[in-house]
């Protein structure tokens, strides 16, 4: 199982909303292709998947906010 | 324009999240105490260039002395000059095994000189590790002082920059305590002391201009003799900074790349992600004629 974590984005940028999710729970993710949508104050990231496999479980939901490090995602 | 409008297609930035060398030079700069503006200026570029290494040095810092609107640097009274500064400069080029290395600083209004001795002495401990080693300065205005600017000079950077940022019309709202004016003359007396020094300069949209007006300030300052051009997209660092008047689209940054040949620029970078440090590297070998296709730096701007 991998856990998806808010990587840091910028210094003194310790949080970041999730704007988008590109899969669904249950879905198939690849290794390197866009899973979350991120947006701090300045801009919006797309994160790549860190891994493939089946998204398992969102745990931080669109229009919801996450700390640098905390787990947005399970992929196993 | 609402501030927080959603943001178009072409200005998501794909994260770098695995990348060994992305917390390498995050350690490197952490070990020698390195300010970038990289960091202060919350860059969405961040990871994507130190995972190759690249990072852009803020000297003299990290308090500014001015507190334009559109900029995040903190701002505020700066400590006295580090005369360390250069060692430390030096070291983490030495560890990030950089060749091309690009130095800017927050503005001092409080120094005589504006830093222009510390960025000498910067520029010479580069060199000093190796000449192979280039330089790109980005120069604060020093107020139009020649003796700054010549003291800039002699220390033999390879690039010397000083960012127009937007255009004259703007100046009272984006750059308060800057004159449009002297920062062309900036540009100006840096090609008049060295013929032969080459220069670069950039700007910012979205600020509020209209595409004619990008067109004049690109004039100008391919009238003050400028090499090097860069244009990006600018972005609300925080609630507290100036919002986005505008989105520029693509194809807009496609005609600034065309004007800008036009014009005769050496180089021109045009597109969303495009900063005055981004790429440094490949906008001055560009230049030079090694990657000479326009198309190509717009494309990697665009996808990000």
């Amino acid at each position: 199982m991998t856990e998806v974590k808010l990587p840091p984005l910028a210094e003194g940028v310790d949080k970041a909303s999730v704007s988008y999710w590109h899969h669904s729970v249950g879905d198939n993710v690849k290794e390197g292709e866009d899973l979350v949508e991120l947006v701090t104050d300045k801009a919006t990231f797309n994160m790549p998947s860190p891994a493939s496999g089946v998204l398992k479980e969102i745990t931080v939901n669109e229009g919801e906010e996450a700390k640098v490090g905390q787990v947005l995602a399970k992929i196993g | 324009m609402e501030s927080r409008e959603r943001t178009p297609e072409w200005l998501k930035k794909r994260l770098v999240v695995k990348s060994a060398n992305l917390s390498a030079t995050k350690k490197i700069l952490a070990e020698f105490r390195i300010n970038t503006v990289c960091e202060s200026a919350l860059c969405p570029n961040l990871n994507e260039c130190y995972s190759r290494n690249k990072a852009t040095f803020l000297i003299l810092g990290p308090a500014c002395t001015r507190a334009c609107c559109f900029c995040s640097v903190e701002k505020g009274s700066p400590g006295t000059i580090d005369v360390k500064e250069p060692e430390r400069i030096t070291k983490a080029i030495k560890s990030l095994g950089t060749r091309y290395a690009v130095v800017t600083s927050v503005t001092r209004d409080d120094l005589p000189d504006g830093g222009a001795a510390q960025y000498a002495k910067v520029i010479r401990a580069i060199k000093a590790l190796s000449e192979d080693i280039k330089v790109e300065v980005l120069v604060p205005d020093f107020k139009a002082r020649q003796s700054s600017i010549e003291k800039v000079l002699d220390a033999g950077a390879d690039v010397f920059s000083h960012n127009i940022e937007t255009v004259g019309r703007l100046y009272s709202v984006v750059r308060k305590g800057a004159d449009y004016t002297r920062s062309l003359m900036i540009l100006k007396l840096a090609k008049y002391i060295v013929p032969r020094q080459i220069t670069k300069s950039a700007i910012l949209v979205g600020l509020g201009e209209t595409e004619s007006e990008v067109g004049q300030v690109m004039t100008d300052i391919k009238a003050a003799g400028c090499d090097i051009l860069a244009i990006g997209q600018y972005m609300q660092p925080s609630k507290d900074n100036l919002p986005v008047q505008r989105f520029v689209a693509p194809d807009e940054f496609e005609r600034y790349r065309d004007l800008g040949k036009r014009l005769g620029f050496k180089s021109v970078m045009a597109g969303p992600f495009v900063r005055s440090s981004y790429m440094a590297e490949d906008s001055y070998n560009s230049m030079e004629g090694k990657y000479n296709d326009g198309s190509e730096v717009a494309a990697v701007g665009g996808r990000g």
